[in-house]
């Protein structure tokens, strides 16, 4: 549960529009070729991205607007595997460092 | 190339960002038209083409349909009417409409190119929930979103394939020889 000091982000019509993606895509998922799973997963990072840009911390807004700028073109790569797994674990990295800096992490040997 | 239908087949491309320019009713209109003499099984013509223009339904349909990008000023839904096939015991086992579905999202979608307009065609979407949007008797299934505008200025999300592949290819002679052998 959020803490009473953090603001909310996301209205009620973004959330159904979430929980819209998530279950159409959790139904079609069954019959559709195995690589629309992480296809279907960029798009929901895509949309709450664009949802909550303009009200996170900077922190935060910083892995937004990676995910912002990158996922278009990363989604282009969905059938050359080892370009797309190299594209997503850039992705992957910012996200690591977001997390970083939200925890306030100190010292470390890199 | 110098046949014009042949370009046009050769040039047609998967759009999937549009302008929000409207598109000409009479375009729309031959564009409709196209879809009606495509051929069908049997000629028994299940084919039903719903037109969505109204803006908050296609906002409630791109809500249940994953696949699409398109933020198109017109919607083509391809449904097929079961009940065209009361003759059968079983019409969900036949094979013939999914291939007069796709014959007509292509012929409607060269028609479209024919006439300058940008087509993408849609099959992830959740049939359940569009039924319930659309307001679709029981017997009338959705197949397939044929969505229509005009080409965004910069398109950017084109999935490239795995490999570059010529038609010679795909194709072969006889009992199943190379083509280029």
């Amino acid at each position: 549960m959020a803490k009473a000091s953090e603001k909310r982000l996301l209205s009620e019509d973004q959330a159904v529009e979430l929980i819209a993606l998530f279950l159409s895509s959790a139904r079609l998922l069954i019959s559709e070729p195995p690589s629309y799973g992480p296809l279907r997963l960029l798009t929901a990072t895509e949309r709450l991205s664009n949802m909550i840009l303009d009200d996170a911390s900077p922190t935060t807004k910083k892995l937004l607007q990676i995910c912002i700028d990158r996922i278009p073109h990363t989604y282009t790569l969905a059938n050359e595997v080892k370009e797309y797994a190299s594209a997503m674990d850039e992705l992957c990295e910012a996200l690591g460092e977001c997390l970083v800096d939200r925890a306030k992490l100190q010292g470390g040997s890199s | 190339m110098s046949n014009p239908i042949l370009e046009n087949i050769r040039t047609r491309r998967v759009i999937r960002e549009m302008t929000d320019e409207p598109v000409d009713p009479q375009h729309l209109e031959q564009i409709l038209e196209a879809g009606r003499w495509s051929p069908t099984g049997g000629n028994q013509r299940p084919n039903r083409f719903v037109v969505i223009d109204d803006p908050e339904l296609q906002r409630l349909i791109r809500l249940v349909a994953p696949g699409m990008f398109q933020d198109a000023p017109i919607l083509i839904l391809i449904c097929v009417d079961l009940a065209t096939f009361h003759h059968q015991l079983d019409p969900e086992d036949d094979p013939l409409y999914p291939i007069d579905v796709g014959k007509a999202a292509q012929t409607m979608a060269l028609a479209a190119h024919s006439l300058g307009l940008a087509t993408g065609p849609v099959t992830s979407f959740n049939k359940s929930a569009v039924k319930k949007i659309l307001n679709l008797p029981e017997d009338v299934a959705p197949w397939l979103f044929l969505c229509v505008g005009h080409k965004a200025p910069q398109t950017p999300f084109a999935m490239r394939g795995a490999q570059r592949i010529r038609w010679q290819d795909l194709c072969y002679r006889n009992r199943y020889e190379a083509w280029d052998r």
